[in-house]
């Protein structure tokens, strides 16, 4: 039997697969609305059942209602737990992102096409975020940059496996355009092949532009 | 225990018997007749998250008494109890409950079971001896044992050891997962140490 509640645990237990995965799984939207209405009609509810008292409920003299108030509001304040919890595990995996490098929205982008189609369909199929969440993605990205600018001699986001050897190999995977280093600009331009000073390159290998060879 | 914690909010979702003391006309729908009332002396499965306050808050009358009164769900019943006490290692705790211990502490928060936390305690040590001892048997053959399809966790299950490790319960688990990981980066710091 469906009780109240039992859309949210569902949200949990995605929110606990989630924990376990390296990319982030789709927005559960219909399961979200659920929720959300669930919690509308619990608090409709509520408000019925204190309507013909006028304000002046007394608990003790009439334990009935007194109890389905208690289930209703306890049932409300679990969809808000298993809520906030989802969102929270979310939000942490896309900080979690931002600080990796990794482009999450460069898969949003191609939503942009479906949006004046079927958009709900085609956004399903094409990002895993919701709205909210790629502008979270985006601000938090904006900060992560923002702050990382206070120090121009050290990357924040850089590796923290001490490197070999300074310089590495690299073939460029794609075209990534001319870069500055301290020996002058490189052109990278596919297939080719550089020595260059591991440092310069890092973003371009995490990015998958280039790869380290050997 | 946060707020936000996940496996917190799964073991809340945990179910232990209950029953009713007040004759409620609202709510039969928790025992799936939504068109009566719920009687008093119903007795009802509820998740912990609405047993707890139910059986925490007063009605309000003279006698003080709660709107439900609960059980030990039978995860914690005198059978599996009896066969904690005989070896620990032998239960497959997930069978019981996936998180065996949280719902554990749960009960021993709402009423006091002496004996079964010295059990639970006692239970726990044992298993993680045999916990540790699994998880140091890393980089073995079978590394990716049943468990691995489960929540796609990556259990370093070998040969033996499986119908133990896959009775584990969450918080075990993690133990696990804790114990070779560390194992694991241990020995690539070892290896990596003498390739220089």
């Amino acid at each position: 039997m469906p009780m109240y509640g039992d859309l949210g645990n569902k949200l949990v237990q995605h929110a606990k697969r989630t924990q376990n995965l390296a990319h982030l799984p789709p927005y559960q939207t219909e399961l979200v609305r659920g929720v959300t209405r669930e919690v509308r009609d619990l608090d409709k509810d509520v408000a019925s059942l204190l309507e013909p008292f006028q304000g002046s409920f007394d608990p003790s003299a009439d334990q009935a209602t007194a109890c389905t108030l208690l289930v209703n509001h306890l049932s409300m304040r679990r969809n808000k737990r298993c809520l906030l919890a989802y969102h929270r595990t979310r939000t942490d995996k896309l900080a979690e992102l931002v600080w990796s490098g990794s482009d999450v929205l460069d898969l949003a982008g191609h939503q942009a096409g479906g949006a004046n189609g079927a958009p709900a369909a085609d956004a399903g199929a094409s990002s895993s975020l919701s709205p909210q969440e790629e502008d979270y993605f985006r601000q938090y990205g904006d900060l992560l940059a923002a702050y990382k600018g206070q120090w121009t001699d050290i990357d924040l986001t850089g590796s923290l496996e001490p490197p070999r050897d300074l310089f590495i190999d690299v073939r460029v995977l794609k075209d990534a355009g001319e870069i500055q280093t301290e020996y002058g600009a490189i052109n990278l331009t596919k297939n080719s092949q550089f020595y260059v000073r591991q440092g310069d390159v890092e973003r371009l290998i995490a990015q998958g532009y280039l790869q380290k060879l050997g | 225990m946060s707020y936000y914690d996940i496996d917190s909010i799964l073991t809340d979702a945990e179910k232990i018997p209950c029953t009713f003391q007040i004759d409620i006309p609202d709510l039969g729908y928790l025992d799936n007749t939504p068109t009566q009332s719920l009687k008093a002396g119903t007795r009802v499965n509820l998740p912990l998250w609405l047993a707890e306050m139910l059986a925490i808050a007063n009605t309000g009358d003279a006698e003080g008494k709660s709107f439900v009164t609960f059980d030990l769900p039978p995860a914690l019943g005198n059978d599996v109890v009896q066969a904690l006490k005989a070896d620990p290692r032998a239960v497959p705790l997930r069978d019981q409950s996936a998180h065996f211990y949280g719902l554990g502490t749960h009960m021993m928060e709402l009423s006091e079971e002496k004996e079964l936390a010295a059990v639970l305690r006692k239970t726990f040590v044992t298993r993680a001896s045999e916990v540790a001892l699994h998880a140091r048997k890393v980089g073995g053959v079978g590394h990716r044992g049943k468990g691995a399809a489960e929540e796609g966790s990556n259990l370093g299950v070998g040969g033996a050891g499986e119908e133990f490790l896959r009775g584990l319960d969450e918080w075990e688990r993690k133990l696990f997962r804790k114990a070779h990981d560390g194992a694991k980066s241990g020995k690539e710091w070892m290896e990596g140490i003498k390739k220089n």
